[in-house]
């Protein structure tokens, strides 16, 4: 069984985003595994150590810089990884198409039979680019998966909804978002680490004929701080909830 | 001319308030401009009469009853919104942001060749060239966008308080017909079954979160806040620390390994504010924060705060609506 894992890289939540004319300054950034991917990535190489033979190729839209959240993928137990060229990509759109030719090119004419993804990166919050990237590759898509049953001929995937949960039957190939607590995602060990440095990673440099469906064209710091109103009771808060608010 | 089709998701027989709160917002934009108009697309059987009572303004409804329809499906589903948006030659299809949505659009972007832009509050949906607004990095920036298309989809997140009630208008409702009430062919994924939670509505839906964290010690200090939240007409929630002792659900969790809430007013009970707790309430209107502790970072970011020990503030806040409604 082949087993395709998109991941990205997202900066540290604890990092701090400089802003400068409209533009985000990284400089002091910490760069990490989108951490949804990291439950993607878990499940499949969990397929591939409960029925072998199966192979599972990590794909990622990253700078060169991401060779070491690459490798960490390698560590966690993908068999190989095709690092895509990022500068020609700037949506989610764009994002899906470069995923979707590389995975097309890498595969040949025969499409995997998962594609995992995370649902969503924690800096865009967008959660497009698996929904998309069904629909370009042509597979049935559950995203948000937070339970998943596998048999040889079809995967059966649970996922929450508001106030419920859905259940789901697909047939392969299928796309997987993984939602938190999917999984419990694996620490890797120092000679998972070693065995990871003989894996390969490839480059893809693909050249996009589509222009991005949407433009980022300012980044501004969101000044979050408001000026508190200290109260000393219940009473006054409730006066301004509703006579002022119209909150009840 | 600008024609909006609006997506009226339906679960278990029932339109979710957040379609119909979008339907009426967008209403009362086409009420004062002559070049707006405003249909709709319903999938699936529910009680018309009901639904038209609850919405506003002019417009058809073009309505998939079939027995195909009843469960979610996306290939269903998206043939169903991309025919009736060419057909009636739409600009932009608006969903109410729900986990539908999310996966829904996303597919529709690519088979319309439409520009999206998921999970941002209804700001200006003109298509302006001033751009559209969000906050990104969780809720550390905020960033402007502009479609590349002319058609678009959005997933509007919060639609503004309405301030008066929308005029009731004539609302069509159309039944299709073919091929849309012929539903024997199968589209995997299938949704098999779907199971509901008991009671209160999803944090993710509630307009009134009152939430509590670590400082309310424990199981049995929630149930002030569940009187509170009863009385306000919300919900209930969790930071992670609550969470993970145990003393509520996971689905009440809020923040950045929870869920991302946008209600009018959240209450933030001995909660401390940490970074990955502020990532889930960056859109929330009014934070009112309650803690022992007058430095906690939760006060940085909150309308309103009390300072002082849960256990006497929540009685005492209790005692005061009570009253207060008592009078109404």
């Amino acid at each position: 069984m082949n087993i395709a894992v998109c991941v990205c890289q997202v900066p540290d939540t604890a990092s701090v985003i400089g802003f400068v004319d409209g533009n985000g300054d990284f400089s002091r950034v910490h760069e990490v595994m989108n951490p949804y991917d990291e439950y993607a990535l878990e499940e499949a190489v969990r397929l591939r150590e409960h029925y072998p033979p199966c192979e599972v190729t990590v794909f990622s839209v990253a700078p060169d810089s991401a060779k070491e959240m690459v490798r960490k993928a390698l560590a966690i137990g993908a068999d190989r990884a095709i690092l895509v060229d990022h500068t020609v990509v700037s949506d989610p759109y764009q994002t899906a198409i470069a995923l979707s030719r590389a995975i097309s090119v890498f595969y040949g004419d025969v499409l995997p039979d998962i594609v995992f993804c995370g649902k969503q990166s924690t800096d865009f919050q967008s959660a497009q680019v698996p929904p998309m990237l069904a629909e370009l590759l042509g597979m049935g898509a559950v995203t948000g998966v937070c339970s998943l049953r596998f048999s040889s001929d079809a995967l059966q995937v649970e996922r929450e909804i508001e106030g419920g949960i859905e259940f789901f039957d697909l047939h392969y190939p299928a796309l997987l978002s993984a939602e938190k607590g999917l999984n419990i995602p694996r620490k890797t060990s120092i000679k998972s680490i070693m065995e990871a440095r003989k894996k390969q990673i490839d480059s893809y440099s693909l050249s996009l004929d589509v222009d991005p469906y949407v433009a980022m064209t300012g980044l501004k710091s969101l000044d979050r701080k408001k000026r508190c109103q200290f109260l000393s009771d219940g009473k006054e808060l409730i006066m301004l909830l509703r006579e002022k608010h119209k909150l009840f | 001319m600008y024609k909006y089709l609006v997506f009226l998701e339906q679960r278990d027989g029932i339109v979710k308030n957040a379609s119909i709160e979008l339907w009426n917002t967008l209403q009362q934009l086409a009420a004062v401009r002559e070049d707006v108009t405003v249909c709709g697309v319903l999938a699936g059987a529910v009680d018309l009469h009901q639904l038209y009572d609850s919405l506003a303004g002019n417009g058809a409804v073009y309505h998939a009853s079939a027995q195909g329809f009843t469960l979610y499906n996306s290939e269903r589903y998206a043939r169903l919104a991309a025919d009736i948006f060419k057909r009636e030659a739409c600009n932009a299809l608006f969903f109410a942001d729900t986990i539908l949505s999310r996966e829904l659009a996303p597919k529709l972007s690519i088979r319309l060749k439409a520009a999206m832009l998921s999970g941002f509050p209804l700001f200006d949906a003109t298509g302006a060239d001033s751009g559209t607004l969000r906050p990104v990095y969780s809720g550390s920036a905020i960033a402007s966008f502009h479609f590349q298309s002319p058609l678009r989809i959005y997933t509007i997140s919060s639609v503004p308080i309405l301030s008066a009630t929308s005029s009731r208008g004539h609302i069509d409702f159309i039944p299709l017909q073919r091929p849309f009430s012929d539903t024997e062919e199968e589209f995997f994924p299938l949704l098999r079954r779907m199971t509901m939670r008991e009671g209160r509505p999803d944090v993710t839906e509630a307009g009134i979160i009152i939430s509590g964290g670590r400082g309310v010690g424990g199981a049995e200090g929630f149930v002030l806040l569940e009187q509170l939240a009863l009385l306000l007409g919300g919900v209930v929630g969790a930071s992670r620390p609550a969470v993970d002792e145990g003393w509520r659900p996971q689905s009440e969790q809020i923040g950045q390994t929870g869920k991302t809430v946008n209600p009018a007013l959240y209450f933030a009970c001995g909660i401390s504010g940490s970074v990955q707790h502020l990532a889930g309430i960056a859109s929330s209107a009014v934070v009112v924060a309650i803690n022992n502790d007058c430095h906690a970072p939760i006060f940085d970011i909150a309308d309103y705060g009390i300072v002082g020990d849960l256990r006497l503030v929540l009685p005492e806040l209790l005692c005061a609506l009570q009253d207060f409604l008592k009078k109404q």
